[in-house]
């Protein structure tokens, strides 16, 4: 209960106004096409030199509560993922914009966010030391069946078939073994300059979802004034309220499988949304409206993304290891003012500590507040005409993904992907399984690697990818996985041979 | 009105000249790091760099790109082959890691592709264990690898960095053999590796391990350098505990330049550099982070890496 | 629907992991090919059944590319390519992205091009949004975007 003496210190005079702008400014970077939440933080890091560390350390934690919401805003309006984190909320959140419903999507993302976020700093406030030993149970055999168990997801992602989401899936897999392999350095399939940096998530990720829909656009060539413009609808945001306590169930999985999954280092923050997303499809009695414009879709993912905030930071609040690259950059802003994470942090400067968490969770309020505050106006984004859209998003592609590593090379992996992926959506193959692929890939080899290394020094790699209680569960959740798989498939098949007799007769 | 002319014509003869050297720099400047954002390198990077837009520095701001990736490969890669020589793209540099990986090969720079600025840091790697290990000096650690040859599994940022390089010559000069294991996420992941407990010890940056030590998280048991570290005064070096080694292992990080950048401009940069290095700001934030400082000027820094090319040949040519 | 054009793009991807598989297996080092020769077995596999079923006339999924739709595309992706494969570095990142603009707004606008207003407008709305990129990245992010010929 220590947190509540500090909460006062939130709410000075300049703590506060530090605060809103955070989270205003974290809103706009979030939204942002390429800038990730992690870019943003280490962008204002320079900002906190000049400021008491309680005060910098108010803005780096607004900013970065309130840009994984803003990747959202960008999500939903343009298609265009501001972050791995939020793939998930395309899916539903951009049908729902073209269907006119963007401002009930974004009330809803912006609701679930602060719902989801708020839990896992209150997560983050009490349990801190329990999580700090789980966050740490994960090794490399671990992450390794964790990632494969990620893949596993991808049949369920792509509503089509699941052979071509898997094979998507493994060539996302295939493209990230690209370039330099990060244990030996050699090189791998790099056939042009470009690719000798390998393949960046985020460029990669704007290219897959963005430039689909621009061609898109194109396809409808010139259209006569007047015949595209979608009728965006208001909506209150009281019925957006109600909407989410009637999908509680999505609001549930979507919180707790980002609570689990942040606090695992390295993998949490990046697969949460997608992983919620699916386990949501999962238990949804409308599982068949997925994809289409549901408002479940959106609730999951971003309450998954947003409830990871807090416990990615326990590793790091803890035991000073950082366990996503945002909090590896909020670790140097502690250590500009000289606090050291860990016990120093608490004993010393509780102060600082808990200003900074109490500060993430009223930037959660904040945030959606000022979310709902601006859905309204930021969808009629919809109404722009089609061709003025086409070229803006293109153009926001080429900035934010050169603006990640000041590349022309990460441009054009972008556009490449892009492209191809356009042609391939003809044919029934979907971008998700492809990035899910894409950020899994090294995460499962580096494990494998590593793992093995481990093993072949130790006891021999059966007993140590095989042995241990979180093996056994994990490797039986990863079955159970493959079964639902392969019996949605069957159950499928049988679909298409009724439906297609039915056609014949008719 | 002749005044005027003149001053006019002074004024276009001064705008015509090649706008390099004196004007340098117009515009702000980038710094290319290898390593990711929140890394040591990179945290250290936008420290020194903070105040080069103050007058008596650069007078224009440095902006930090980062190119992480592949042990630093790409990156230095990057500022090898298509990074513009026009002082307006500089890098960071990590000695050993550059120099050791040009002599293992697969990438394209060399010593020779680079001109060295200045140098600001040096950071000793240091041998940890988990705060519950039963090692309590390096002794302990060898003696068990003795008797367990090559079943001694101990965490590190990856191959041919300055960890490794330290791993290689503690099995050179104790006679031993180690189960070394390179981490894809570098010195963070390896710490994790070593705090969780899967990996029975590791290497690891001074500064890091100071800090993890604080949080009473890892014990340290030695330096890799050739005197102690003012921050660990009670921590033996690696000679004292009995093994020849030398400081090949250092981590030590400045700025460069790609081959082919003005001399006029590496001049300019090279004098200006140490100075901002120096700033006292930058010192007390550098220490407030427990980061070491070493400011080296161009030619102590040339002869340095001369230095370092000779050892690390030798080193790796027994690979 | 068009079967056939199925075969096109599973025969280019059956194509592809056919060649991954043969580097991943030929390359050196072992190790650092561990992975992709895990990942190109599965690929080839999974590639070549589609391509099969492709071949079968089984592949449903999708709805391929008609004439017209490939005649409104072509502009507008011959634009984009040359922007972004030449025009970004070449022209510099500003005057490239305003031109390819402008361009994709004339080609795309169903407004009449005999109006005088309706050019003033794109001119307008191009102008804006380069205003916006710049002061976003140039100002605020301060990203450094190649200079090229112009700016």
């Amino acid at each position: 209960m220590e947190f509540i003496y500090y909460f006062g210190e939130v709410f000075t005079p300049i703590s506060f106004m530090l605060l809103v702008g955070g989270t205003i400014g974290g809103l706009i970077l979030g939204a942002t096409p390429g800038l990730s939440p992690t870019m943003a933080v280490a962008l204002l890091i320079p900002f906190t030199f000049r400021l008491e560390p309680a005060h910098g350390l108010i803005l780096l934690g607004a900013a970065y509560t309130s840009t994984v919401a803003g990747g959202a805003v960008s999500a939903i309006l343009l298609k265009i993922p501001g972050a791995p984190a939020n793939i998930a909320t395309t899916l539903d959140g951009h049908t729902m914009a073209t269907q006119g419903r963007g401002a009930e999507a974004l009330q809803l993302s912006f609701l679930s966010s602060a719902a989801g976020g708020v839990f896992g700093v209150l997560l983050l406030i009490f349990l801190t030391p329990m999580l700090a030993k789980w966050a740490l149970a994960f090794g490399p055999s671990h992450l390794f069946w964790l990632a494969i168990l990620g893949v596993t997801v991808i049949g369920t992602l792509d509503t089509n078939s699941v052979v071509k989401g898997l094979l998507s899936g493994c060539m996302g897999m295939w493209l990230a073994t690209i370039g330099f392999d990060d244990i030996m350095g050699a090189q791998r399939f790099i056939v042009h300059p470009s690719l000798a940096g390998g393949i960046s998530i985020v460029p990669a990720l704007i290219g897959l979802f963005a430039i689909p829909q621009v061609l898109a656009m194109f396809a409808r060539g010139r259209q006569p004034v007047g015949s595209d413009v979608i009728a965006v609808q208001k909506h209150p945001i009281g019925k957006a309220m109600r909407e989410m306590t009637r999908r509680w169930r999505a609001l549930g999985i979507g919180t707790a499988i980002g609570s689990i999954i942040g606090l695992i280092p390295g993998i949490g923050g990046q697969i949460a949304g997608l992983v919620a997303y699916d386990q949501a499809k999962k238990f949804s009695s409308e599982r068949q409206n997925f994809g289409k414009g549901h408002s479940e879709g959106v609730i999951a993912a971003e309450s998954a993304n947003n409830a990871m905030v807090g416990p990615s930071l326990v590793p790091l609040l803890t035991l000073s290891v950082p366990g996503s690259p945002t909090a590896a950059v909020l670790l140097g802003g502690l250590l500009i003012h000289g606090i050291f994470p860990g016990s120093d942090l608490f004993d010393n400067h509780p102060d600082v500590a808990w200003t900074f968490i109490n500060s993430m969770l009223i930037g959660q309020v904040l945030m959606c507040i000022f979310g709902l505050y601006v859905a309204g106006l930021a969808a009629r984004v919809a109404q722009v005409p089609q061709y003025v859209m086409a070229a803006v998003v293109l153009g926001l592609a080429v900035f934010g993904s050169y603006s990640v590593q000041n590349s022309m090379g990460d441009v054009y992996v972008m556009a490449a992907l892009g492209i191809g992926m356009f042609f391939l959506e003809r044919f029934g193959f979907t971008a998700a399984p492809l990035v899910l692929g894409l950020i899994l890939g090294p995460i499962a080899e580096a494990n494998f690697t590593q793992g093995s290394m481990i093993a072949d020094a130790t006891d021999g790699r059966f007993s140590y990818f095989f042995g241990g209680t979180l093996n056994i569960v994990l490797i039986l959740i990863v079955i159970a996985s493959v079964a639902y798989l392969a019996w949605m498939e069957v159950l499928q098949r049988r679909q298409d041979r009724a439906d297609q007799a039915n056609e014949a007769k008719a | 009105m002749t005044k005027i002319l003149k001053g006019l014509a002074t004024a276009l003869l001064l705008a015509a000249a090649p706008a390099a050297a004196q004007d340098y720099p117009d515009r702000p400047v980038m710094m290319m790091v290898s390593y990711g954002a929140g890394g040591a390198t990179d945290f250290q990077a936008r420290i020194v760099t903070m105040t080069a837009g103050n007058e008596d520095a650069l007078g224009q701001p440095i902006a930090i790109i980062n190119k992480p990736g592949a042990g630093g490969r790409v990156g230095w890669n990057w500022l090898a082959t298509q990074a513009e020589a026009d002082g307006y793209t500089l890098g960071a540099y990590n000695i050993p890691h550059f120099i050791a990986q040009s002599i293992e090969g697969g990438v394209e720079y060399s010593v020779d592709s680079f001109e060295p600025i200045a140098n600001w840091g040096a950071d000793p790697a240091v041998f940890i264990v988990g705060a519950d290990s039963p090692f309590n000096s390096m002794q302990d650690v060898v003696n068990w690898a003795k008797e367990n040859p090559g079943k001694l599994t101990f965490s590190g940022a990856g191959l041919f960095v300055g960890h490794h390089i330290a791993a290689l010559q503690l099995e050179a000069a104790a006679d031993v053999k180690l189960a070394y294991i390179p981490n894809n996420s570098g010195g963070a992941g390896a710490m994790k590796a070593v705090i969780a407990g899967e990996v029975m010890g590791g290497v690891n940056n001074l500064s890091d391990a100071y800090r993890a030590a604080n949080a009473g998280s890892v014990k340290i048991l030695g330096v890799f350098d050739t005197e102690r570290s003012s921050f660990l005064p009670d921590v033996p070096t690696l000679q004292e505990a009995g093994y020849d080694i030398d400081n090949a292992s250092v981590n030590y990080r400045g700025i460069m330049v790609p081959k082919g950048t003005p001399q006029e401009i590496i001049d300019k940069l090279a004098a200006v550099m140490p100075a901002m290095f120096g700033n006292p700001s930058v010192i007390k934030q550098m220490e407030a982070g427990g980061s070491p400082i070493k400011i080296m000027t161009r030619d102590e820094v040339i002869e340095m890496w001369a230095a370092r090319q000779k050892t690390l040949e030798k080193l790796l040519a027994g690979l | 629907m068009r079967q056939w054009q199925h075969i096109i793009p599973s025969g280019a991807i059956a194509a592809l992991g056919l060649w991954v598989c043969y580097v991943s297996f030929t390359q050196k080092p072992t190790q650092a090919f561990l992975f992709p020769r895990l990942i190109s077995s599965v690929f080839v596999i999974l590639a070549l059944w589609t391509f099969g079923r492709a071949l079968l006339g089984l592949s449903r999924a999708g709805t391929g590319i008609g004439r017209t739709m490939f005649l409104n595309i072509l502009p507008g992706l011959l634009v984009a390519a040359v922007y972004i494969f030449w025009a970004a570095e070449a022209l510099g990142f500003y005057s490239g992205s305003a031109l390819a603009f402008f361009t994709l707004l004339s080609l795309y606008d169903p407004a009449s091009h005999g109006e005088v207003k309706s050019w003033v407008r794109r001119i307008v709305i191009t102008a804006g949004f380069i205003l916006v990129m710049y002061l976003l990245f140039a100002k605020l992010l301060s990203v450094f975007t190649p200079r090229g010929l112009f700016f």
